[in-house]
């Protein structure tokens, strides 16, 4: 440690039983001035109770409208170092696998033209580089995409695509998520890119309704696996649950939200057709119950974050989706920015536009029907448009 | 069809760019809606992106970020000292 | 090969399937069924008969390429060169050989910790704060730390009535999407921006910036012949919106930032469907650098729920079949006026009904 860095109050931060980030940035601070100066400027932030940093506007590698996010230190007299503290976004591989191999490459770069600081991961599922100087972008652009890296989004554009750990190691999967992620993202670069939209636009892939991805909360649309035939039960290894010391009763068949699980003996019986795909069974004796062989996914749009108008989950758009090509996903997208693109305004998401608009004209605008999956009910007041009417005596 | 060259397009733009700078941020979608509101189906929301693409690689604009990104002429780093 | 001068875009990410074990191309999408070991170990078994162990462990998300260098030299060493992280910032290490595990995880334990799985609360989302954003009303790093070493017990076991999911985010923006988890930490400005008159005109468009308000709360007015904006401040909510477009309208306020806490979100859809959070409590003052108020709050609402609540039950399946009031008595949380909503769509979360318990 430099002597002349002191850091009573984050010091407290190294104590305790989680991994300290105090400590860790502290490793870092002798190396780069960067890192001693951002220690001192949070230092600052804890002894006066606030942030420094100013908000960027224009920064970013050439050619590009994304990936990064301009940053400027408040206090850059005090602290040289983060005067310029940028943040790039590194498109991460579908299902955040690495090897050993690739991460240290990618540390290497960083090491050499920024903080050597990063977030495992940024929110949208990019691993986040923490704090370069303008000069520096483009030549770390240029190391990137040497090693076959490229930036993800950021701005009025497609963010970056993420996805559950789906196929890879998950039994619970009822589609390809990283071959969709890996899909979409190659086949969006431009939209990723260079920011055409009215506002963000995310996309999170998770391959069942245990939504890892917070799908439903977290992204413009959500991808959501989901079957439509029955659960696939293994009665032997349901019958092995019953002989252990398991209360099947109180843990599985009291907790169906449709109770639609009964048991005979050492049978399980299920009501598929009353079964809403809620996952708890499946998740509690994943030994004797698996998602049905009829899989496709649940397409839900428009959740985001309150700015501006309220925050909103995703809403189900397409119950069940085959995904066995992704042709049509393509097409469903492009309908989706193609109405978008007329009909919304300036930092109007997705979901904002569709309540603004009214569900039944956006549909009618992408050539979707509706359906009661959609809803919860029907509407409960009678202030209804009536669009097709008889015109008195029409007919005469 | 294909009347308007791309660089024809990209002038416009740049024009439209230049004329608003410092009054109001031009977004791609205004860049794009303002091409095809006065050239009609002669020109294409493609020809607009590449248009766009052609004016950003040529460094004669850049792309801004202030609550929306933007299409903008270049200038200083707006917050840096 | 490319020359060096070639400047290559739109690449996109490297396929994934480099960085999969040899264990997973196999056994791709034949998954069969998994179980957790141990706190922090699942095992996956393939239709073939393979197994990949996994162990998870915490990592701050904020880390320096030294720490990112321990994963990888780890991974080389026990797990073939294999790791990945999940959507919650674990790093997970993926095993052919189970005698691998218990020396990784003697390794891990030097500077981490082991957990995050099934019945635990498992590692925080959450956003920038101080170390990088400026809309922060907090920290987010600090407030995970000093949150996690409260309850550090909770991710290494797995002995509550069920998962746990907590999140941090700085400000109302919410990056970390905390709305949906069962206990979310939210930094609040509690005062409107302060114009700066003088520079305001330079540096922002007065149109974008009267249109960032979701609260119509801007006006354009003149101050000595210059266009500026002026705040209503009977109808700002303190959300930062003007801030982020128009610099000149800051919001911090160190007497006056601080954080609020909410409770009772949930994203699955196992039982119940995804419920977004409500408030618990309004305001808590930043007390850096260990914000004990806060870790007290959060501590307890997890005890009373551990304590209460049958299996299965998340915080929010919990409090629906307890009622509110029940929830405000047993933590002994004051119930306050802040608690009645007063944004749009209000009326939908007043009672209308007599089925209370008293
Ligand atoms: C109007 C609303 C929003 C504004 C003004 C805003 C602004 C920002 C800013 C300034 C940053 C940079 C932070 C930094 O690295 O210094 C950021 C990062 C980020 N934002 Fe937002 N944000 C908004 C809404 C959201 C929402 C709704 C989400 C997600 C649901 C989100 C996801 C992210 C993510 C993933 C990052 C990367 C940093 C991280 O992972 O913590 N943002 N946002
Ligand atoms: C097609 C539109 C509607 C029609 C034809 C309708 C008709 C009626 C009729 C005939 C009554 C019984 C009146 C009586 O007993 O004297 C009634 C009662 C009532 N209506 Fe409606 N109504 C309509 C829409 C609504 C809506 C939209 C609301 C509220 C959102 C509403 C709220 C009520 C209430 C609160 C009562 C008293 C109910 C009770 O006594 O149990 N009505 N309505
Ligand atoms: C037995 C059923 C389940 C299985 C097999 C399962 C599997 C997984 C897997 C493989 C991951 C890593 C995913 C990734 O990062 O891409 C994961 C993470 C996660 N899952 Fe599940 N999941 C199950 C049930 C649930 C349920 C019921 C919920 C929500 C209530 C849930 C919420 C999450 C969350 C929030 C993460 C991120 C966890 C972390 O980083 O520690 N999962 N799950
Ligand atoms: C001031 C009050 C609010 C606070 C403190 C708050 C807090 C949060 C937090 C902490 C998250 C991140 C959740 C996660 O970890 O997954 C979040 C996300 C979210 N919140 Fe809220 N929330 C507030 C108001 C609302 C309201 C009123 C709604 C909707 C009616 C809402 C809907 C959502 C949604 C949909 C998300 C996921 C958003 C996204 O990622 O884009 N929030 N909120
Ligand atoms: S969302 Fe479903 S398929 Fe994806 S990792 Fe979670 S449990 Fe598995
Ligand atoms: S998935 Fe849910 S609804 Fe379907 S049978 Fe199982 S518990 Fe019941
Ligand atoms: S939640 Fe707010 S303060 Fe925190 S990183 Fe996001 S925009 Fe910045
Ligand atoms: S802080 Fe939010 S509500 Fe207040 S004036 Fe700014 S944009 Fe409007």
């Amino acid at each position: 440690m430099s002597d002349d860095l002191k850091t009573p109050l984050l010091d407290e931060l190294e104590k305790g039983a989680w991994p300290s980030f105090v400590k860790d940035l502290k490793s870092m601070a002798d190396k780069k001035p960067m890192v001693k100066d951002l220690l001192g400027q949070l230092e600052k932030s804890y002894a006066d109770k606030r942030g420094y940093w100013k908000h960027g506007g224009l920064v970013g590698v050439m050619g590009y409208g994304g990936g990064v996010i301009g940053r400027y230190s408040a206090l850059p007299d005090e602290f040289p170092g983060v005067s310029h503290f940028h943040t790039m976004r590194v498109n991460q591989p579908s299902g955040w696998f690495y090897t050993s191999d690739a991460l240290n490459e990618l540390f290497d770069i960083w090491d050499e033209h920024g903080s050597g600081l990063l977030n495992v991961h940024g929110s949208t599922g990019d691993l986040v580089f923490l704090g370069t100087v303008t000069d520096e972008l483009e030549p770390t652009f240029r190391a990137l995409t040497a090693k076959n890296w490229d930036l993800g989004g950021s701005g009025s554009d497609l963010r970056t695509p993420s996805c559950c750990v789906g196929p890879a190691r998950c039994e619970n999967a009822c589609y390809d998520t990283l071959a969709l992620s890996y899909d979409l993202t190659h086949n969006y670069q431009d939209e990723l890119h260079r920011p055409m939209f009215n506002y963000k636009y995310k996309i999170k892939m998770s391959g069942c309704p245990n939504d890892c991805t917070a799908a439903i909360a977290r992204s413009d649309m959500g991808i959501i696996g989901i079957w439509k035939d029955d659960i696939q039960v293994d009665q032997a290894a349901f019958a092995e649950y019953i002989d252990s010391e398991m209360d099947i009763q109180g843990s599985v068949v009291d907790k169906c939200p449709t109770g639609c699980i009964s048991v005979e003996g050492k049978e399980i019986k299920i009501d598929n057709s009353n079964c809403v795909k809620c996952m708890h069974c499946i998740n509690t004796l994943p030994k004797a119950l698996r998602v049905g062989k009829e899989r496709g996914a649940a397409i839900t749009l428009g959740a985001k974050a309150p700015i501006v108008e309220g925050a909103l989950f995703g809403s189900v758009m397409i119950p069940f989706m085959d995904m066995s090509n992704f042709e049509d996903m393509h097409d469903l997208i492009d309908r989706i920015w193609e109405f978008w693109d007329e009909h919304g305004k300036n930092r109007e998401r997705i979901g904002e536009c569709i309540e603004r608009i009214g569900l039944a004209t956006f549909l009618e605008g992408i050539g979707l029907d509706p359906v009661p999956q959609m809803v919860k009910q029907p509407r409960d007041n009678p202030y209804i448009f009536y669009e097709e009417y008889f015109e008195e005596e029409e007919e005469a | 069809m294909a009347g308007i060259s791309i660089e024809q397009i990209a002038d416009d733009m740049y024009q439209l760019v230049a004329e608003s700078a410092g009054q109001k941020k031009l977004k791609s979608t205004d860049l794009t809606k303002a091409m095809t509101s006065k050239y009609g189906d002669q020109v294409s929301k493609q020809d607009c992106k590449a248009a766009i693409k052609l004016l950003i690689d040529s460094g004669r604009c850049v792309y801004g970020y202030f609550g929306g990104s933007s299409i903008e002429l270049p200038h200083k780093e707006a917050s840096a000292n | 090969m490319s020359t060096t001068t070639e400047r290559r875009t739109d690449i996109g990410p490297p396929h994934y399937e480099q960085f999969l074990h040899p264990l997973i191309k196999k056994n791709y999408g034949q998954w069969k069924y998994h179980e957790v070991l141990r706190p922090g170990v699942l095992s996956h078994t393939a239709e073939s008969g393979d197994v990949i162990y996994t162990v998870r462990a915490a990592s701050p998300r904020l880390i320096s390429t030294n720490f990112g260098r321990k994963l990888t030299a780890l991974a080389a060493k026990y797990a073939d060169g294999y790791l990945r992280f999940t959507s919650r910032n674990n790093v997970e290490f993926l095993l052919a050989n189970k005698d691998n595990i218990d020396p990784l995880i003697k390794e891990l334990e030097e500077f981490t910790l082991v957990g995050g799985t099934g019945r635990s609360i498992t590692n925080v989302v959450h956003t920038q704060g101080w170390v990088h954003c400026h809309s922060s009303a907090t920290d987010a790093s600090g407030l995970v730390k000093v949150v996690m070493d409260e309850l550090s017990d909770y991710f290494t076991s797995m002995k509550l009535p069920h998962k746990v999911r907590l999140a941090v985010a700085c400000c109302l923006n919410m990056c970390g999407a905390v709305h949906a988890s069962d206990i979310a930490i939210l930094g609040v400005h509690r005062t409107p921006p302060r114009i700066d008159h003088s520079t305001l005109p330079n540096l922002c468009e007065i149109p974008t910036t009267v249109a960032s308000c979701p609260n119509n709360a801007i006006r354009p007015t003149s101050i000595e012949g210059r266009s500026t904006v002026k705040v209503d401040e009977d109808k700002c909510m303190y959300c930062g919106n003007c801030y982020t477009v128009c610099p000149a309208m800051p919001l911090s306020d160190p007497l006056n930032d601080g954080v609020s806490i909410w409770v009772g979100g949930k994203i699955s859809n196992a039982r119940t469907e995804p419920m977004f959070t409500k408030l618990a409590i309004p305001y808590i003052p930043n007390n850096p650098p260990r914000w004990p108020e806060v870790t007290d709050a959060v501590k307890n609402i997890v005890e009373v729920y551990a304590k209460n609540a049958k299996p299965f039950e998340r915080v929010g399946e919990w409090i629906g079949r307890i009622g509110w009031p029940k929830f405000f008595d047993l933590t002994g949380i004051e119930f306050t006026k802040y608690h009645l909503d007063d944004f749009r769509h209000a009326g939908t979360t007043y009672k209308r009904s007599l089925q209370n318990r008293y």
